[in-house]
């Protein structure tokens, strides 16, 4: 069981949940650490890298040009999608995961060099444009490798941007979540 | 260390096993909570067993958590696999067998948000099963699925309880509507419901309180579909919409569309769950015992009188065995459990296992097909304002239209459909919304709230040869021999399916909408987590495992009163159903234990 020490924390720890959690609040003072200790580490794993400098830049271009900063929200680089994504596959249970990424993006500097002669982030706005284009072509059904990671990056930048909070409420504009007193829509009689 | 007790239940007395109880009851869903509600509320002292642990919900659900306050966005830690759908469909049970990560769970938590209940649902690699595909659903904890439920709460009707005497498949039940009528509406008062009145013959009403709303997409299609004969009803949702003035652990909606967020759950109790609804009630009453981490291995059975006399149980933490004594013994551990624990109670008077002498134990098992749906996009909703479209415990649900008045020609009995409009927290089809950039970006900003989908959920037919048994090898972590399924869709599910998608479809077009996508696709066996009928009811002892009582044929002081009493499934949802029977049948068992007939 918990030492004392812990105490003062799981009294902060009630009060700030407030009413809800106090009429069922607590099993054990062991239960709201253990919840505290595994938000810690996921806390310290989000801040754990597996990109290098240069790729985590390639990702943060590459989800920016998937969703940009437009006139109505700002977009995925706003969103700290890129940063998101690395801490994920630091921590994935998977090695292939990681690999999967690495060789996607070296498949994407490949891409650039036949094209321009330039690294991916060295070409223009025009140039990055017609080479993600080429990656999307087949999006319904992917068969190249840089469009099969197209579909990998796309799918995990589009989840992480609306689940961010720029993306819920700045750009999806949600307004549930809240305590509604009555239902909203229509009636029927 | 005494601290803070305020969860009900930590102040109960420990169970005591020199002691009889009045009645043991195996399981603390739907079912089991149910008994123990009605029994404790007569004065009977009540030893409850649940095989899983008791959870702070409150802080497993955190419903209102945006996802961003969660280090992985809600995801569950690396190393907890959920199955998909082709695992399930490629390989065969066991499916966490050799498996590379630590932690294997059921499809369902793949959802979104599956780290809020990966403590709920059971480790598969725990709790293996063998035999055909079956994707098992399975909540080892106080309350099991009823933490996790849909919530549509539906009654049967003289279609479903009679359906033999219409169409000459299978057996009716040996109750009709007018028998269980009254414990609907006790259900209704007791637990609380939202929903509107129909009046359809087919889908009786209830005792309703507030209804949800519906999105003005959903508003359209309830229209349309008059001119089809057909109706649209707001949500049937097993939820107090009013709040319940004799439930001080429950509270009413307030519509933080929590519910289908994530795999389900409501922290703050409006929706039902065993342990806020009846089982924390029924400890109130002082006639209570809740052990928990009990894993029922047996149903002990009396040498001299063929009669039950208690359970053993191994504690799954400890792995001791222990035996609990009682009168009358309560099984409602859900379908496929209960028919395993009957089949594992061998003895001289039962070789078969405990009230199987019709061989029937495991049999005739039946539940719902799903798969088939459709996705419209609704012109006039494309661009418009946001609106709080998710802000209530579900969407409409479309009763059965086939084989009421007409005969369709390619398939018996029916199937109903659920479904929704509008916006939601992520937004709806973003992943398969093609291209990228300012336009991808607008595309799903103005359509996010402009979609409408439904699913459809038919009746499987109870059939003999669909059953499980006990797996001559295969044990659990405890030692225990498995389930063994021997189970599929037969052709009248099959012809069914290619009717729900091509009824859906037309319902869509008939209402103007823009079809994005019909999945025709039928799920893996068991994805409706309906399981139901493996010791049916009924009045022949030959043919039948209980009577209409859920009690025994064989075994007086037996009864079986969650699904797996159902003599067909319908395809209604099953779980104010269950609760409706287990409530008559807990009344029946107290006036025969005090009469002395059992």
């Amino acid at each position: 069981m918990a030492a004392n020490a812990d105490l003062d924390l799981s009294r902060r720890e009630l009060i700030k949940l407030g009413a809800a959690a106090t009429v069922g609040a607590s099993i054990g003072i062991g239960e709201s650490l253990d919840a505290q200790s595994s938000a810690s580490a996921g806390a310290s794993a989000a801040g754990r890298a597996f990109f290098t400098p240069g790729e985590l830049a390639l990702v943060d271009e590459l989800s920016e040009l998937i969703i940009p900063t437009d006139d109505h929200s700002p977009g995925a680089r706003a969103a700290n999608v890129a940063a998101f994504i690395d801490a994920r596959l630091a921590e994935a249970w998977e090695e292939q995961e990681r690999t999967d990424w690495r060789e996607g993006l070296r498949t994407i500097e490949q891409l650039s060099h036949e094209a321009t002669g330039k690294p991916f982030m060295q070409s223009s706005a025009d140039e990055r444009l017609a080479i993600l284009t080429r990656m999307a072509q087949n999006e319904g059904k992917p068969q190249k490798p840089e469009e099969i990671f197209f579909a990998r990056l796309k799918s995990r930048v589009v989840q992480t941007y609306y689940t961010s909070e720029i993306g819920i409420k700045q750009e999806m504009e949600y307004k549930g979540n809240s305590y509604l007193t009555e239902f909203v829509g229509f009636d029927v009689s | 260390m005494n601290l803070i007790r305020l969860i009900q239940g930590d102040t109960q007395p420990e169970v005591d096993l020199r002691r009889t109880y009045d009645a043991i009851v195996i399981g603390s869903g739907a079912a089991g909570g149910m008994a123990a509600h009605v029994l404790t509320s007569h004065g009977m002292k009540v030893l409850m067993l649940e095989a899983g642990k008791k959870l702070d919900l409150d802080k497993e659900l955190k419903s209102t958590e945006w996802p961003y306050q969660h280090p992985r966005r809600g995801e569950m830690p690396p190393g907890h696999h959920a199955l998909s759908l082709n695992e399930y469909t490629i390989r065969q049970p066991p499916y966490a067998a050799d498996s590379a990560f630590t932690k294997v769970y059921s499809y369902v938590q793949g959802w979104n948000g599956a780290d809020y209940s990966k403590d709920i649902v059971v480790d598969e690699k725990d709790h293996p099963y063998t035999g055909t595909s079956y994707a098992w659903v399975r909540a080892r904890c106080l309350g099991g699925k009823t933490n996790i439920w849909g919530r549509l709460a539906l009654r049967l009707s003289d279609y479903d309880f009679k359906a033999k005497s219409r169409d000459g498949y299978g057996e009716d039940w040996p109750i009709a509507y007018q028998d269980i009528e009254p414990y609907y509406d006790r259900v209704d008062q007791y637990l609380g419901i939202s929903g509107v009145k129909e009046h359809l013959p087919y889908l009786p009403d209830s005792i309703f309180q507030r209804p949800t709303k519906l999105a003005s997409a959903e508003l359209a299609l309830r229209n349309s579909l008059k001119k089809m004969n057909r109706v649209l009803t707001p949500y049937r949702a097993g939820v107090t919409t009013d709040g319940l003035k004799h439930n001080k652990y429950r509270r009413r909606c307030f519509g933080r569309g929590a519910c289908n967020r994530r795999v389900g759950g409501c922290d703050i109790h409006a929706a039902f769950d065993s342990p806020t609804g009846l089982i924390y009630p029924a400890m109130d009453t002082g006639n209570l015992t809740l052990r928990t981490n009990a894993i029922a291995r047996e149903i002990l059975v009396d040498k001299n009188t063929g009669k039950a006399r208690g359970v053993s149980f191994v504690d799954a933490e400890s792995g001791r065995a222990y035996e609990a004594q009682a009168k009358v013994v309560v099984l409602a551990a859900s379908t496929l459990e209960s028919a395993r624990l009957m089949l594992l109670s061998k003895s001289g008077a039962h070789p078969n296992g405990i009230g199987n002498s019709s061989g029937h134990v495991g049999h005739n098992f039946c539940e719902h097909v799903m798969g088939p749906g459709v996705t419209a996009l609704v012109k006039d909703r494309v661009g418009q304002p946001r609106t709080i479209d998710d802000g209530r415990p579900g969407g409409f649900y479309i009763p059965r239209f086939r084989n009421l008045s007409d005969r369709n020609a390619n398939f018996i009995r029916g199937y109903g459909f659920e479904g929704s409009a509008g916006s939601t927290m992520f937004p709806n089809r973003a992943k398969e919304t093609q291209g990228f950039g300012a336009t991808y970006k607008k595309t799903v900003r103005d359509r996010a709230g402009a979609y409408i989908s439904m699913g459809g959920f038919g009746e499987v037919l109870a059939r003999y040869e669909n059953h499980v048994d006990l797996d001559p090898v295969r044990k659990d972590k405890w030692g225990i021999p498995v389930l063994r399924f021997s189970y599929g869709f037969g052709d009248n599910e099959k012809k069914m399916c290619e009717d729900m998608a091509n009824a859906a479809q037309e319902m869509f077009e008939g209402a103007g909408f823009e079809i994005v996508n019909v999945d025709r696709k039928v799920l893996t066996e068991g994805w409706s987590i309906h399981e139901l009928g493996t010791a049916r009811m009924g009045t022949n002892k030959k043919t039948s495992v209980v009577n209409q009582f859920q009690q025994s044929h064989d075994v007086k002081n037996l009864f079986v009163v969650d699904g797996s009493s159902h003599v067909s499934a319908s395809c209604q949802n099953p779980t104010w159903t269950i609760m409706a029977l287990a409530w008559r049948s807990s009344e029946y068992l107290t006036t025969e234990l005090m009469k002395g007939n059992l």
